[in-house]
């Protein structure tokens, strides 16, 4: 909400009061200031002029020739602007004068004729929007007065954030209390005596529903609809609405001052009783942005004998609108249910400075003041006459008493607060009270819906005392440096990947169905209802798709790295077996690293990465672990594995499908897994089984054996490792070497006894079992075997 | 007995030496001058024909020869080599201003580390990691933190929801940990808990549709306002150090009261927000099933925010677009 200093001085006498001073007092209050800036408008060289002659100009058609008196001189002044005459009083720019966004006056030749300034706009003064045309000053302003004088020119305004409880504060009689009971000021009334002069027409009265607690309304007569006073305008403008005629700028005005929104009928087509009534499923009512809205039995309506004639509480209805040739008017001003009112906003998107006042729940008793402020600003309107001020009040709503008890907020704020201190908050806030040695008991005002606990009580004291006057301490948990099993689990695997150069990144959640269904076809897809973006409405159910797109961005920007990893949520809709009512999520660690760097020079062109190299840094990762061939979409035919550690899957690994390779254009293999993270505990990933070192010296055998293609060379490794069982063993792979269909495995041995040293016999021996073993075992052959 | 001129050997040994090119060559010459078929053995193998007496003299003027050959091989072979290598090493020329190893990426994410390092402040007083789902009910992320079906804050945040009853949500803040660790744990509860929250914003400069939130909840006998003061303070001087001034100003959250938020004074004198706290309201702990006179606070903080406040990053959208330029600055 914005609020103007000179408005707020209406309320409160804070004039004097420095803008720092009250910035202060709003925030410890809590506004929350989003903005706040002086107005200080140039009008240097802005006077008052009285238009004198007006006529023709002899070269151009669309502007005519003013002759206007500027007070020390009469000015020939060229002006495009039809909207006056003769006699017209206005603001004239004079020459070295600023107008809106700097723009320089100063003499001018428009089309042969020397225009010495210019007649202007409110917009182009910087007021209000305005496309009549020039802005027409009060008659009796003597030509030559300083503009500066007539508009208070120098203002401040505060743009602060008004939190959902405090709905009392959507007004400046709401601020205005605030403030008063912060800088001990006195809140000022406004009042005046009202005479009716007509009897009502109409009837008109809440209805049978109980959503509408109190209906009030006032005829007035013989109104002539023109422009609201020069203040209203500015007022209104800077406050950030539009200015529409003086029957609509009051009523956006009163619901400004006092936070009662009004609503303006004319009168003349409104027939028999007007009330309130729930809705009829599919009615229709077109409301005042000519919109047809089709409500249901949860709406509320305002209706005469004929019809509905507006939306109660959020906007009135076209047929019914004030408009210029108004004479007549019905002015409403009701309390309507928070709820209801919310409901009906959301669901038909339409939101208004009433209906936001409305839900967040407005004084339940100032109805009769909203009409009499209303005819109040009419006051200098002798023309007018006005009838009686009804409101029908169903007396449903009233504050109920709370007791708290002051044991309650030594408890809740650590502090022991003085009875004299207590008093004086209650007083502030307006709160009935009585004040005993051990609580208060309490009722509170009419606006206040968010005073309804003792804790609620509690809050206002707090503020009040001051929260940067609470003394500061700092309790510990017993647990020390524990930060629990999954934080230290994702910051092992997040030092293993980046020690070993994997970048981490943090992608969206969002993906579109194609990258889901590229590596989980299987899966059915969270899919989100309101989705911003409807190319993304789906939760990723993998990481991969999110870890391509990030490689390639970065493949594309020529930035020289490969290999990338995150830890994030996948989402489907299969069921969850940790929290009851959500969809499946779990927490993964996705992985991906191509063969080669994006922007490689002739140093590091030998820093090509392979499948082996992944499997590297699973076994850093993972410690130990068993792979297991799979068919996956996705991925390569041949290489694609489930990870396997102590007898469940863990996660999966292998190359991007040759085909998705090319289409999405890489040169490069692409090696990419998952790895679940709710599947791994630490400590077997930190598993350590100490072998104690043989004394002895070793004996050293390379074998190569002639094996068929598709054997595993692992198995070859742990029969090997099985027969030397009793040693202590280093059992490696160092050649495979594959031609057609033939292929050479070869073998390095290194073995030691902890009991002796072999003699050559015993070596031979050794030798003879492995080979024999390994060829009866798995049908291959001994191709040569070398021992030193 | 004709004795060989050994002067005449040394000498020629000598000529030798100045032919030396390479290391190896010293072994040649130790060869030719006092290996097995040298001039020296050969006449060494003749001593055993000659007299006690002259085979003495001889003898010992054979091993002053040899001596001398020996040593000055030595001292030669010391010199050559020491010349050699700093020659060796003269011709090095690496130009070390070329970085051949290129800074490939190997960082955790910046918003990774901001969330490590805030867990780490509250770990050292007691605070352990909770985690729940990012997918979650309404009723976790709106009714049981005081946000009912009729409160104007469930549409202040703009929620993406997974269901046309809008039962089911995307959550919209890492308070709804605070509900689920408080439903499955008895007090005392110190807990933070990182994680992704979402909302219904287009990605732009300030505006994420994904971005990072840390909840702290801390459930014990006797906590009160200033321990949540206190709390905070300790974390904004471990977070941005020592010297910066913090204020406490009143704020509404549906699941405090009284609620708070703490800004710190930046450079140039600017307040900023950097987080929202309160006493966990009443009715929070009868949702979850604690004592209503169960005592408390919580805290939230955007992860985002403070890496743009400490970092002085522009914009929001650098965290999720993963440009390696990005990533490798931190």
């Amino acid at each position: 909400m914005k609020i103007l200093k000179s408005w707020l001085n209406d309320w409160i006498d804070i004039e004097n009061i420095s803008n720092s001073d009250i910035s202060e007092a709003l925030e410890s209050l809590g506004f929350e200031i989003e903005n706040k800036k002086e107005l200080n408008p140039n009008y240097e060289n802005i006077v008052v002029g009285k238009v004198l002659e007006v006529y023709e100009h002899p070269n151009a058609d669309k502007v005519r020739i003013t002759k206007t008196d500027v007070g020390n001189n009469i000015y020939e002044i060229v002006c495009g602007a039809w909207n006056f005459d003769v006699g017209a009083v206005v603001p004239v720019a004079l020459p070295n004068s600023e107008i809106k966004d700097n723009f320089k006056i100063d003499k001018r030749d428009i089309r042969g004729i020397q225009s010495n300034g210019m007649i202007c706009s409110a917009s182009e003064l910087d007021l209000w929007d305005d496309h009549d045309g020039i802005l027409l000053l009060d008659d009796k302003l003597l030509p030559g007065t300083d503009f500066s004088t007539i508009y208070s020119s120098n203002d401040f305004i505060w743009e602060v954030g008004v939190t959902p409880n405090r709905g009392d504060c959507m007004s400046y009689l709401g601020i205005a209390r605030e403030l008063s009971g912060y800088f001990n000021k006195k809140l000022k009334t406004k009042k005046s005596n009202l005479k009716p002069t007509i009897s009502n027409i109409l009837n008109a009265g809440s209805g049978k529903i109980k959503e509408c607690n109190s209906y009030g309304s006032v005829e007035i007569e013989n109104f002539n609809v023109t422009n609201s006073s020069f203040e209203m305008r500015y007022r209104l403008t800077q406050v950030g609405t539009r200015i529409i005629n003086n029957v609509v700028d009051i009523t956006n005005y009163i619901l400004y001052d006092i936070g009662q929104p009004l609503h303006a009928f004319d009168r003349d087509k409104l027939f028999g009783t007007i009330s309130v009534r729930k809705a009829k499923n599919n009615e229709k009512i077109t409301t005042l942005d000519s919109q047809v809205r089709k409500l249901d039995s949860n709406d509320l309506v305002i209706t005469d004998n004929d019809k509905p004639i507006a939306l109660a509480g959020v906007m009135g209805g076209l047929e019914t609108e004030v408009s210029e040739t108004t004479t007549n008017l019905l002015i409403e001003s009701a309390y309507f249910d928070k709820v209801s009112i919310m409901k009906t906003s959301r669901k038909l998107n339409l939101i208004s400075d009433a209906s936001i006042r409305f839900e967040r729940g407005i004084d339940y008793k100032i109805q009769r003041y909203g009409l009499e402020r209303f005819l109040m600003e009419l006051k200098d309107n002798q023309a007018i006459n006005y009838s009686e001020i009804n409101v029908d009040d169903k007396g449903n709503l009233k504050n109920k008493k709370v007791i708290l008890k002051y044991s309650e907020i030594k408890k809740l704020l650590g502090i022991d607060l003085k009875e004299s201190f207590i008093k004086k908050v209650l007083k502030f806030l307006m709160i009935d009270s009585e004040v005993n040695k051990e609580s208060v008991k309490f009722t509170p005002p009419s606006w206040r819906y968010d005073l309804d606990r003792p804790v609620d009580l509690i809050e206002e004291f707090a503020k009040h005392y001051g929260f940067n006057n609470f003394e500061s301490t700092l309790p510990q948990g017993v647990h020390k440096n524990n930060k629990g099993s999954y934080w230290d689990l994702k910051s092992y695997l997040s030092s293993v990947l980046t020690s070993n150069n994997f970048q981490e990144v943090q992608t969206l959640s969002f993906v579109n169905n194609d990258k889901n269904f590229l590596f989980n076809p299987e899966k059915k897809y969270v899919e989100i209802f309101n989705a911003i973006d409807q190319s993304s409405k789906f939760m990723r159910s993998n990481l991969m798709s999110s870890l391509i797109d990030v490689y390639k961005l970065n493949y594309d920007q020529n930035n020289l790295s490969n290999s990338y990893f995150e830890i994030n949520t996948v989402f489907d809709t299969s069921k969850n077996k940790i929290y009851e009512d959500v969809p499946n999520q779990n927490i993964v660690l996705g992985f991906l690293t191509s063969s080669t760097l994006s922007n490689t020079d002739t140093r590091l062109k030998d820093h090509e990465l392979d499948l082996y190299y992944v499997k590297n840094i699973l076994t850093q990762l993972l410690s130990s672990y068993d792979l297991e061939p799979i068919t996956k979409p996705g991925f390569h035919q041949n290489y694609s594995f489930s990870i396997i550690k102590n007898g469940q899957i863990i996660g999966h690994f292998g190359q991007l499908a040759s085909e998705t390779q090319m289409t999405l254009e890489f040169k490069n293999e692409i090696y990419l897994g998952e790895i679940y993270i709710n599947k791994l505990k630490l400590n077997n990933l930190k598993e350590i089984n100490y072998v104690p070192l043989s004394q002895y010296p070793f004996v050293k055998f390379d074998l190569s054996f002639s094996v068929p293609i598709d054997l595993s060379a692992h198995l070859l490794v742990d029969e090997i490792n099985e027969l030397l069982t009793e040693n202590e063993n280093s059992i490696e792979i160092f050649d495979d070497f594959q031609q057609e269909n033939s292929r050479n495995l070869g073998i390095r041995i290194i073995t030691r006894s902890y009991e002796k040293t072999y003699d050559d016999n015993e070596t031979r021996e050794i030798l003879m079992n492995i080979s024999e073993t390994l060829e009866s075992k798995f049908n291959i052959t001994l191709n040569s075997s070398k021992n030193d | 007995m004709p004795e060989v001129n050994t002067d005449k050997i040394f000498a020629a040994f000598l000529l030798r030496l100045e032919e030396v090119a390479q290391i190896e060559d010293f072994d040649d010459i130790e060869k030719e001058f006092l290996g097995k078929n040298s001039l020296l053995s050969e006449e060494r193998k003749s001593l055993s024909s000659l007299n006690e007496v002259s085979r003495k003299k001889y003898g010992k003027l054979l091993q002053g020869l040899a001596n001398n050959i020996t040593s000055k091989l030595e001292e030669e072979k010391t010199t050559f080599k020491s010349k050699f290598f700093i020659q060796k090493e003269l011709n090095d020329n690496k130009d070390i201003s070329i970085d051949w190893y290129k800074n490939l990426g190997s960082k955790n994410h910046v918003l990774t580390n901001v969330m490590n390092e805030v867990v780490d402040i509250f770990a050292a007083i007691g605070y352990t990691v909770a985690t729940g789902p990012e997918a979650e009910t309404s009723w976790h992320n709106f009714d049981a933190l005081n946000t009912p079906d009729w409160h104007p804050a469930r549409y202040e945040s703009d929620t993406l929801y997974l269901d046309n009853k809008l039962e089911k949500l995307l959550r919209t803040q890492t308070s709804t940990v605070q509900v689920r660790h408080m439903q499955n744990n008895n007090p005392p509860v110190y807990i933070v808990a990182p994680g992704r929250v979402y909302r219904s914003d287009q990605l732009d400069a300030t505006h994420s549709p994904v971005f990072h939130q840390i909840e702290g909840l801390a459930v014990d006998q006797n906590l009160t306002f200033s321990d949540l003061k206190g709390t905070l303070e300790y974390f904004v001087k471990e977070f941005f150090g020592k010297d910066l001034k913090t204020k406490f100003i009143p704020h509404f959250f549906p699941f405090t009261e009284p609620s708070a938020e703490v800004l710190v004074s930046w450079k140039d004198g600017e307040w900023l927000e950097i987080l929202g706290c309160g006493m966990v309201d009443p009715n929070v702990f009868k949702h979850v099933g604690y004592d209503t006179d169960s005592q408390g606070f919580a805290f939230g903080v955007g992860v985002e925010r403070l890496a743009m406040i400490r970092y002085g990053i522009d914009h929001i959208k650098n965290f999720y677009e993963n440009d390696l330029r990005f990533l490798r600055q931190f």
